[in-house]
């Protein structure tokens, strides 16, 4: 029983397993729902519903009329998925004991945070999703605007690394001669899991109360949203640091996670698609999507963090994702204005059109074009991690591209 | 384990602690010992991982004391 719960919670989970479980479950989450695992839109929502508190009007927001801003976030089941992922990957920190406020030394971090985070929100509603609805769970659904974002995350993390990697970016830490550094007291008594246990239980009765009181779909999204936030949580999923780290490093780790996850998540909701007659969820892809897609990329990298990311890292008590959710919703909100005030969408998007794989190819070949998409991904990453890394063989008489 | 110098990264995330890691690692001498504590739970996996792929040795296992994670690299 102690190694079971040491297996299951002491150590990360492999992250290529938590992404495929994850990508089987947002297929099993569209075919009960009708709709794709996703946070930003609510993040919008938030937004909208902030600007309000502080008495403005968001009535004549064009962007909120596209999101459907209506209600609370509790009556909403993307309201449930969001709160869900939250208090799944609460609970599991709890039950791993691994709850901490951690404050970074660099104070710089603060505002590279709110910064980043800004840059990352408004990119992603620009692009309609973040590295779930124009990324993991976008291309599982044959749009195409998720083609372009996947492109354009990559060349601004690219241009994310080149900049977080400066001295004056970075900071400096201390480094001491000699020995081990005085380590935290161990706490006599460890109380985090039966926390961790209490809030499973609360929540595990909400849940029951939603199918009790005939909102089954927001008791749907609960559970969905807890098991997605304990896998990210458990996996330790980063969708910044498999671009970043393969950029950095040539670290290919999680970046190839993703990459076989989306594959397996694709093939389960074509199957999905045909058998129950499903529409996939589409959205506009445009200029909007690229240049969207970029500054998502840009900000993830500067934030440390994408919109996801952040979700579990602040419930394992990292200050710094505070200052980074915070520029999340302030960029959202940034975007939903000036889609209509400033003539962002008119600029970006308007010439765009929504385009699906299934209806301009038919499932056969949208299927396939997929997969192949996502081989020349891995074999993308594989070749750059092997020139990075030096262990790249080029042919006789090629010079090696200067990085 | 004794180490020739100390790396305190508690507080920072993500990909901090590797790139500060690396840096210092290339600054010191071959052998020296370089300790480092995070608790960033990131670290606990990229932090090894960088390490040996840039060529340096782990001179332990990488250990865990409640939410904090002690790794002694040899350069």
């Amino acid at each position: 029983m102690k190694t079971l719960y040491n297996r299951v919670f002491e150590q990360y989970w492999n992250p290529m397993m938590a992404l495929v479980l994850a990508g089987v479950f947002s297929a099993a989450y569209f075919a009960l729902t009708g709709t794709v695992w996703a946070v930003t839109g609510e993040f919008t929502r938030l937004g909208g519903h902030v600007v309000e508190f502080f008495g403005g009007d968001v009535s004549g927001w064009a962007y909120f009329d596209l999101v459907h801003l209506e209600g609370s976030t509790f009556a909403r089941s993307d309201g449930w998925i969001v709160w869900g992922m939250l208090i799944g990957a609460l609970i599991t920190v709890l039950l791993a004991n691994n709850f901490k406020i951690r404050t970074p030394k660099q104070k710089r971090r603060y505002a590279q945070g709110l910064i980043g985070g800004t840059i990352a929100g408004f990119g992603a509603r620009l692009a309609m999703g973040c590295n779930l609805a124009a990324f993991f769970t976008g291309v599982p659904q044959f749009s195409f605007h998720s083609w372009i974002f996947i492109v354009a995350t990559g060349v601004g993390t690219f241009a994310g690394v080149k900049v977080a990697k400066t001295k004056w970016w970075k900071g400096k830490p201390k480094l001491m001669k000699g020995g081990p550094a005085p380590v935290t007291k161990r706490e006599k008594r460890v109380i985090q899991p039966y926390v961790g246990g209490l809030v499973a239980l609360l929540y595990t009765g909400l849940i029951v109360w939603f199918f009790a009181t005939g909102k089954p779909v927001l008791g749907i999204a609960a559970i969905f949203g807890a098991i997605f936030g304990i896998l990210i949580e458990r996996g330790q999923i980063c969708f910044t640091s498999a671009f970043r780290d393969l950029w950095l490093t040539g670290r290919t780790l999680m970046a190839k996670a993703i990459v076989i996850a989306m594959a397996v998540s694709s093939v389960l909701t074509i199957f999905v698609i045909a058998n129950y007659g499903m529409t996939p969820i589409t959205q506009v892809a445009s200029i909007g999507t690229f240049v969207g897609g970029f500054l998502f990329g840009l900000g993830i990298v500067l934030a440390s963090s994408c919109e996801t990311g952040m979700m579990y890292r602040l419930m394992e008590g990292q200050v710094l994702y505070l200052f980074v959710f915070a520029g999340n919703l302030i960029g959202v909100t940034l975007l939903a204005y000036s889609w209509d005030h400033l003539g962002v969408y008119n600029l970006l998007v308007a010439g765009g059109e929504k385009l699906n794989l299934i209806p301009a190819m038919g499932p056969g070949w949208a299927i396939i074009a997929t997969l192949t998409m996502l081989a020349a991904c891995y074999l993308f990453i594989d070749l750059y991690s092997k020139y990075k890394r030096g262990t790249l063989i080029l042919p006789k008489g090629e010079k090696k591209i200067a990085s | 384990m004794q180490a020739d110098f100390t790396l305190d990264l508690r507080g920072e995330s993500c990909p901090y602690p590797v790139i500060y890691t690396l840096d210092a690692l290339k600054d010191m001498q071959k052998g020296q010992v370089l300790h480092v504590v995070t608790d960033c739970p990131g670290s606990f996996r990229n932090v090894p991982e960088e390490a040996v792929s840039a060529g340096y040795k782990l001179a332990k296992e990488p250990e865990k004391a409640g939410q904090e994670y002690l790794f002694y690299i040899e350069a």
